[in-house]
C-alpha cells in the first residue's frame, strides 16, 4: 500500500478523535479544524502529537523546522489539513509498493 | 526466584529538608525506612537536571552515552533548532528494558522520557511533559487508559501535564493560588499510588517504579516556606498557611510511601531516590544578555526578548527564540533555560560567521575565562562558580549533542535566556533550584542495615537495581556495584553476576530508520534490475 492524502487524513483524524473524547471538546474534528483556536492545543500538544505521528509512520519528520515556521506566522495556528499536507510531503512510502511493482514486472 | 523491587522516585528531594521533616515527626514512615536500611547522598549528573539525571539512574550510563542532556536536543550538530526529547532518544537500555529482556514485568509510572511508551511487558503511564489531553496515547498497553479511568480518584488533567499549572512552579503565581496548587499535587501523588495499587492487584509486576514529582515543583515555588533556614522570617498569616500546606504535602507524601510499601510487601527490595537535590537561588544570570554585551550574540532589531519583571521563560516562547537572534552576528548562545548550557555557533554554509575549527579552542577558552569574571552587582562576588567544557563532564558517542560549555552558578541556580540591561540581578525573594546532592535510601531483606555509605554517584543505582532483580550487570554500566550497601551474608549467597553485554538496545525510531535504509537498499536493487523507475 502507499499513503494517499485521504489515508493520512483519515489516520490523523482517527488519532485526534481518539484523544478528543477525553477532553471537553464536543464539536466535529475535520480537515479545517484549527489545532490551537478550535482544539485549544498548546505548543506541547503539537510536539507530542508529532512524536506519535513519527511512531505511527516509523520515521522521523522535520518537525523542528515545521514548528519553528508556525511560530513565525502572524497567526500561530494550523489546520488539520495543513498538518496532513506536511506529513504527505515528507512521508516515505512503504516498500510494499515497490515490491508489488517488482512482482508485476516479473509477471510480465 | 526473583524478588519484587520497588523504586520510589522523589524528584528533587534533599536530606536538607527531609531530615528536619523527619525530626519534626512529619515523615515517620521515611524515618523508619531509613532506620531499617541504609542512606546515602546521591550525586547527580552535570547538569543536575531531571531528564539526564533520571535517565542516568535508570540506565546506569551518563548523558554522553544515553544522549539526554536536557529537555531538548539540537536538531543537528550545527542546527540552531532544538527539538523535544522522547523515549526514542534514549540510546541505552533502561532497567525496564533489562527486566523485559529477562521475561520480567514492570510497572513504570510518571518517569520522564517514557513517551511514546516502550513496549515492555507490564504497564507504563508516562511522566514528564506529556500533556493531559494526550495521556491516552502514552499509556501502555493499549486500553490501559480506559481501565484507569474507572478508578474513583482518576483525573487525567491533574495526573499528567497541564501547562498552566506546571508553569507556576517556575514562573510563580498569585498568593491565592499557592494553597490550591499544593493541594493539587497532594491529589496527584494519591492518584499515582491508586494506579500502582490497582495494577499490582490486577497484574503484579516484578519491578515497580513510581515517581512523585510534586517534591520538585513545590520546592521550586515554595523553597522559602520550607527551608528551615528561612522559615523564621515568615510572618504573615498567608505565609504561615503556605508553610503549613507545604508540610502537609510532605506528610501526605510520607503516607503515599507507606501505601506503596504495603503494596509490595515486606520481602521487596526498596529503593527511594531523587534525581538531584535542592537549594535556594538568590540571583538571576541573564547569560544571553551578557553574551550580547560582550559582542558574542546579537538580536534582530527590536526582537530582544526583554525581561520585564519576569526572569523565567515559558515553553511557548522558547521555540521562537532562535528567530530573534541575528545569526550573522551571533557566535555563542544559550538556547534553553534548563541546563545552563552555552552552545557555540560552528562556521558552516548556513553560518559563515560562526566560529571556525581553527579558532574554536581559543574562542571557547576566552568565553569560559570571561564568564568567571561576571560579578554580582551588589556583593561583588563571582556569579559563575565553574565552567565545564563538554569533554570534562561527558564521554560517549553523543558528545557532539552536548553544550560546548556548561555553567555551574555560585548560588546553584539556573540561567535565564532572556535579555536584560543587567546581566546579573538579585531576586526579590529567593526561589528553589536544583543542587547536585540528592538522596538514596535502600531497605528490605539483604540490605546492610545501618552501614555508613559514602556519597554515591547516580550511576551507582542501576547495578544495585539489577542485582535486586537478580539480573546480570552489563560491563558497560558506568557506575560501580556498591557492595557495602548490602549484607555480606546475602552477597555470599547471591553475589552480583556480570554479563558479557546487555540486551541489544535498538530505540524504536532507530529501528524504523534502519528499516527505511533497508527499504531504500531494496529499492536501489530493484531499480538496478529495472523493476521500478
Amino acid at each position: 500500500m502507499t499513503y494517499t492524502r485521504e489515508q493520512i487524513l483519515a489516520e490523523v483524524l482517527e488519532l485526534l478523535n481518539g484523544v478528543a473524547r477525553d477532553w471537553e471538546f464536543e464539536g466535529p474534528v475535520g480537515a479545517n479544524t484549527r489545532l490551537f483556536a478550535d482544539l485549544a492545543f498548546e505548543s506541547l500538544d503539537l510536539v507530542v502529537l508529532g512524536s506519535k505521528v513519527q511512531e505511527h509512520f516509523r520515521q522521523t519528520f522535520p518537525f523542528p523546522q515545521f514548528f519553528a515556521d508556525i511560530g513565525q506566522r502572524e497567526v500561530r495556528d494550523l489546520t488539520i489539513s495543513e498538518w496532513v499536507d506536511f506529513i504527505e510531503r515528507h512521508v516515505r512510502q512503504p516498500v510494499a509498493a515497490a515490491s508489488r511493482a517488482a512482482g508485476a514486472s516479473e509477471g510480465v | 526466584m526473583t524478588r519484587e523491587v520497588l523504586l520510589i522516585g522523589l524528584d528533587g528531594a534533599t536530606f536538607d529538608l527531609l531530615d528536619p521533616l523527619m525530626e519534626e515527626g512529619a515523615m515517620p514512615v521515611l524515618r523508619d525506612v531509613i532506620g531499617s536500611g541504609v542512606r546515602a547522598t546521591l550525586r547527580s549528573t552535570v547538569p543536575a537536571l531531571t531528564p539526564p539525571a533520571w535517565t542516568s539512574l535508570v540506565t546506569g550510563r551518563g548523558p554522553g552515552s544515553h544522549g539526554i542532556f536536557d529537555f531538548f536536543r539540537k536538531d543537528g550538530e550545527s542546527s540552531p533548532l532544538f527539538r523535544f526529547l522522547t523515549s526514542h532518544d534514549v540510546a541505552c537500555p533502561t532497567i525496564w528494558s533489562f527486566a523485559n529482556s529477562a521475561g520480567l514485568r514492570s510497572t513504570v509510572l510518571n518517569f520522564p522520557l517514557t513517551f511514546p511508551p516502550p513496549k515492555v511487558a507490564g504497564h507504563i503511564v508516562p511522566g514528564g511533559f506529556v500533556p493531559w489531553r494526550q495521556l491516552r496515547l502514552g499509556c501502555h498497553p493499549e486500553g490501559l487508559f480506559d481501565r484507569l479511568r474507572t478508578l474513583p480518584s482518576f483525573n487525567a488533567r491533574e495526573l499528567a501535564l497541564d501547562m498552566t499549572q506546571e508553569a507556576k512552579a517556575i514562573e510563580g503565581c498569585e498568593e491565592a493560588e499557592y494553597e490550591p496548587w499544593i493541594d493539587m499535587h497532594i491529589r496527584r501523588e494519591r492518584q499515582w499510588v491508586d494506579i500502582a495499587r490497582y495494577l499490582a492487584e490486577k497484574e503484579p509486576a516484578d519491578f515497580t517504579a513510581v515517581l512523585f514529582d510534586g517534591v520538585d515543583k513545590i520546592q521550586h515555588l515554595c523553597w522559602r516556606f520550607i527551608d528551615p533556614k528561612m522559615t523564621g522570617a515568615l510572618a504573615s498569616d498567608w505565609e504561615l498557611r503556605v508553610r503549613d500546606k507545604c508540610r502537609e504535602y510532605f506528610s501526605e507524601l510520607d503516607r503515599r510511601i507507606e501505601e506503596l510499601l504495603d503494596v509490595v510487601g515486606d520481602e521487596a527490595s526498596v529503593f527511594i531516590a531523587s534525581d538531584h537535590g535542592f537549594g535556594p537561588q538568590v540571583r538571576t544570570l541573564f547569560v544571553n544578555a551578557w553574551l550580547r554585551q560582550t559582542g558574542r550574540l546579537a538580536w534582530q532589531p527590536g526582537e530582544a526578548p526583554a525581561s520585564v519583571g519576569a526572569t523565567a521563560l515559558g515553553l511557548n516562547q522558547m521555540a521562537r527564540h532562535v528567530f530573534q537572534m541575528d545569526w550573522t552576528r551571533t557566535r555563542a548562545f544559550a538556547p534553553l533555560p534548563s541546563g545552563n548550557g552555552i552552545h557555540i555557533v560552528h562556521a558552516d554554509q548556513t553560518h559563515p560567521h560562526g566560529v571556525s575549527a581553527d579558532e574554536y579552542k581559543a574562542f571557547r577558552d576566552d568565553l569560559a575565562s570571561d564568564l568567571l569574571q561576571i560579578r554580582d552587582p551588589e556583593s561583588g562576588e563571582a556569579v559563575v562558580a565553574r565552567v565545564w567544557t563538554r569533554e570534562e563532564i561527558f564521554t560517549g558517542p553523543n558528545l557532539s549533542l552536548a553544550p560546548d560549555l556548561t555553567l555551574e552558578l555560585a548560588d546553584g541556580g539556573l540561567i535565564s535566556i532572556l535579555d536584560s540591561p543587567d546581566p546579573a540581578r538579585r531576586r526579590p525573594l529567593p526561589t528553589g533550584t536544583h543542587r547536585p546532592d540528592g538522596v538514596l535510601v535502600l531497605a528490605g531483606p539483604g540490605v546492610n542495615k545501618g552501614a555508613r555509605i559514602q556519597p554515591l554517584s547516580i550511576l551507582d543505582v542501576a547495578p544495585l537495581l539489577l542485582h535486586a532483580l537478580d539480573l546480570p550487570i552489563p560491563p558497560n554500566l558506568e557506575g560501580r556495584f556498591v557492595s557495602e550497601a548490602l549484607d555480606p551474608a546475602v552477597l555470599g549467597t547471591r553475589p552480583p553476576r556480570y554479563s558479557d553485554d546487555g540486551p541489544v538496545h535498538t530505540p524504536e525510531m532507530v529501528a524504523a530508520e534502519l528499516d527505511a535504509e533497508a527499504e531504500s537498499e531494496i529499492l536501489r536493487r530493484l531499480q538496478a534490475l529495472g523493476y521500478v523507475d
